[in-house]
């Protein structure tokens, strides 16, 4: 995992010196090609291909599992039929039985690649495009501008009525109008946010078990090596339901613009 | 030097956003059972909702983890 | 690999911060991811999602196609069930009513039987009856004849004296007369 060979590589840059903690190290990005257009940086780092790498084995599960479209399906094409329906139960149950459907192409992306990218850091040697907070944060804003967009497309000035909650009274209008629109505002930063966060903090906890299993006598590494390997498989759990946490939380968001509440 | 030792108590202080995360979780999981125990054939639903929950309790934890990476980035 | 590689190249150059919230790492980050995203986006709605839908559609319409054909091999198969419950009915009761016929022919023809039977015995009883008067009658004339025969042989001797033949049949009639006075006085 990168976490060993981050954890090899500080110790190899301080051979001499005391072994040092250093768990976010595997976070940093680093850029291969440096690239430029009109002034804007689009250089390719390994942030960016790992996520190409994702989308690739994203688009590479799919294209597999329906290659022949068998009507009595194997394994992998199960798999892909079962991973589809998930997705268009959840758009259709959400945002409604038409609207779902005219959104599904969308929802359905993110969510393969937002879960492609979670699992993609969990190869050895790899990088989890989702840690990195300006990714989540660039998707999260897009889908709360959209949506907002969107709301003000569907339902005009009317729209602003989002803001103020219903069976209120007046008096206490002055306070609650405010708090729905720090609300509102929160929403990009809690998606963007709490993805990150659960990336982050599980590599993050992979990594320091991982300095133990390195410089911890023979006897006692295995403990923290044991905990690397459940919580590895915590951590594709985790990768899963913070995926579909970021989807449903779009499809809600996309709801609210169309149906106001 | 003062500077990075209050640095290192506030990191040292935002973990302890881990204890609100701790009862959350208690007080969700608690009550998803006894809402199983009370009407078994609701299982299905009920545990749908307790992952999303989790989800969602594990991330407020986690937002006190965003805090001691700004701590961090700024000492 | 390749992080192995840029970690031991860089080694500890960078400040202890958070790699996250590295400014000069964003742009190109937002621009990639958006840009990646649109190509997944397209790849996945040209080649996987009609593929899925066609596939889910067609698979759809074949099971409602197997459900619409059982359906119908059942109604056929009840159809046939009930045909063949219609003529095992009719075929019991074809069956009972010969049989009950049977039964009333047999009991006319033990009647008949029985009636002719009767009539036989009937017949021959009346003969029988009629044999024997006839068998009485003569044995009776017989008895008469041996009768005149003794009395005359007594009469010859009792009186040793020929008596005719017409006076002693005369004299055995008077007798036999008298007999059956008084059988019938005894009467």
């Amino acid at each position: 995992m990168t976490l060993i060979s981050s954890a090899i590589a500080s110790e190899a840059a301080q051979a001499s010196a005391e072994p040092k903690m250093d768990p976010l190290h595997h976070f940093e990005v680093h850029k291969f090609v440096d690239l430029s257009l009109f002034g804007f940086d689009i250089s390719i780092s390994n942030s960016v291909l790992w996520m190409w790498i994702a989308c690739g084995f994203a688009f590479l599960f799919f294209t597999q599992g329906i290659k022949g479209g068998k009507q009595v399906p194997g394994r992998l094409q199960s798999l892909v039929e079962l991973g589809y329906l998930f997705v268009l139960e959840m758009a259709e149950d959400i945002i409604g039985k038409k609207d779902g459907r005219k959104f599904f192409p969308y929802i359905f992306t993110l969510f393969y690649f937002v879960l492609f990218c979670n699992l993609s850091g969990l190869l050895p040697g790899s990088f989890t495009p989702t840690s990195q907070i300006i990714i989540t944060g660039t998707f999260a804003s897009i889908i709360v501008g959209f949506a907002l967009i969107f709301g003000f497309y569907n339902h005009g000035l009317h729209y602003l009525k989002f803001f103020v909650p219903s069976g209120i009274p007046v008096l206490l209008m002055p306070l609650m109008i405010p708090i729905e629109i720090i609300s509102f505002l929160a929403r990009p930063v809690s998606l963007s946010v709490r993805l990150f966060a659960n990336m982050t903090a599980g590599h993050t906890m992979l990594a320091v078990m991982f300095f133990y299993v390195l410089t911890l006598p023979i006897f006692a590494s295995w403990l923290p090596f044991g905990f690397t390997v459940v919580f590895t498989g915590v951590e594709i759990f985790i990768g899963f339901i913070q995926a579909y946490i970021f989807t449903i939380l779009t499809c809600v968001y996309i709801n609210d613009a169309i149906h106001m509440h | 030097m003062e500077n990075s030792a209050a640095a290192l108590i506030g990191m040292g202080l935002a973990a302890l956003g881990f204890a609100g995360s701790g009862v959350g979780l208690g007080t969700l999981f608690g009550k998803a059972i006894e809402a199983i125990a009370r009407q078994p054939g609701a299982e299905a639903q009920v545990s749908k909702y307790i992952w999303i929950g989790m989800a969602f309790v594990e991330a407020i934890a986690l937002y006190g983890l965003v805090v001691v990476f700004i701590i961090m980035s700024k000492g | 690999m390749i992080s192995v590689a840029y970690a031991a190249a860089e080694g500890q150059a960078k400040s202890a911060g958070v790699p996250q919230f590295e400014p000069s790492m964003f742009e190109h980050q937002i621009f990639w991811s958006v840009i990646s995203f649109l190509i997944l986006l397209y790849l996945l709605n040209k080649h996987v999602i009609p593929a899925i839908n066609e596939l889910l559609d067609v698979r759809a319409k074949k099971i409602e196609d197997d459900l619409n054909s059982a359906q119908a091999a059942r109604q056929e198969a009840e159809k046939v069930q009930a045909d063949l419950n219609n003529k095992m009915t009719s075929a019991n009761k074809v069956a009972s009513d010969v049989f009950e016929q049977a039964r009333v022919e047999a009991n006319l023809h033990r009647e008949q039987a029985l009636e002719e039977l009767a009539v036989e015995l009937e017949k021959k009883k009346s003969a029988a009856v009629e044999e024997i008067e006839v068998a009485k009658k003569k044995a009776l004339a017989d008895v008469q004849s041996v009768v005149v025969d003794v009395a005359i042989m007594a009469t010859e001797k009792l009186i040793a004296k020929n008596v005719t033949k017409a006076v002693a049949g005369k004299m055995v009639e008077e007798a036999l007369q008298d007999i059956e006075k008084n059988k019938a006085n005894l009467h």
